[in-house]
């Protein structure tokens, strides 16, 4: 990992069009400003992986499963 | 068993599949489905299919064509919250060129814990957006919105 010391104000650049600020610094947060094209996924880490945990937990369905829930689905609809 | 999607006859480019939960089935070229990157946590899988569940059921399958046991249960979700939006979409209506907004359209995965169907929930957060047109689809992460990765679909009992 490539590890940098940065200032307050002071920035790094990643690739051509990807900039990274230090915006505040206050007690243990850092405020950081992030510039990047749109279709730049830019995600907080635990949000991301948040996301990416329920996928995998979603690609476990069986076929057992959605048939019962189907079931379920029209009781509910024909109530 | 060879399950055939095939509803318009004159397609030729076609070619069998092979899923766990449906067996063979024949797919056209103009129903795969391109996720480019993946879906989070399956970056490299990007060619899907989507299958309906059944007549009167509102569920689908997103059917992975590159990993035949990787199969999603997904559903519009206007069922789920009828007022469901996913916000501003300009970056990404670029990104699929999304020329109408009657060409897009919104999947949520649903999360199905073994056992306890009636306990599904639907992924809010992170929606499946598809250009029907040119058939590329992203997953959205929405991060600052009020919607849960785990919004429960069926009331709960009792």
């Amino acid at each position: 990992m490539l590890i940098l010391t940065r200032k307050i104000g002071e920035g790094i650049i990643l690739g051509d069009d990807i900039r990274i600020s230090i915006m505040e610094i206050r007690g243990k947060q850092i405020r950081i400003g992030i510039e990047a094209p749109s279709d730049v996924v830019v995600l907080r880490e635990e949000i991301y992986q948040r996301i990416q945990e329920e996928n995998l937990r979603a690609a476990g369905v069986r076929d057992v499963d959605l048939k019962e829930i189907a079931h379920i689905w029209k009781q509910k609809k024909d109530r | 068993m060879t399950t055939d999607l095939q509803k318009t006859p004159a397609e030729p480019v076609s070619a069998t599949v092979a899923t766990k939960n449906f067996g063979d089935i024949m797919v056209r070229e103009d129903q795969i489905i391109t996720f480019s990157p993946g879906l989070l946590g399956f970056s490299e899988l990007h060619r899907y299919v989507l299958i309906e569940h059944g007549q009167e059921s509102p569920f689908l399958w997103l059917q992975s064509l590159d990993k035949p046991d990787l199969a999603f249960v997904v559903m519009d979700p206007v069922f789920v919250l009828p007022d469901y939006q996913v916000g501003p979409i300009n970056g990404i209506q670029k990104e699929l060129e999304v020329k109408s907004l009657q060409d897009l359209k919104v999947l949520v995965i649903l999360t199905i814990p073994p056992g306890r169907p009636q306990d599904m929930t639907a992924n809010l957060m992170g929606p499946l957006l598809i250009n029907v047109v040119n058939r590329r689809g992203k997953q959205l992460v929405l991060e600052s919105s009020p919607y849960s990765h785990k919004h429960r679909v069926l009331p709960a009992k009792g």
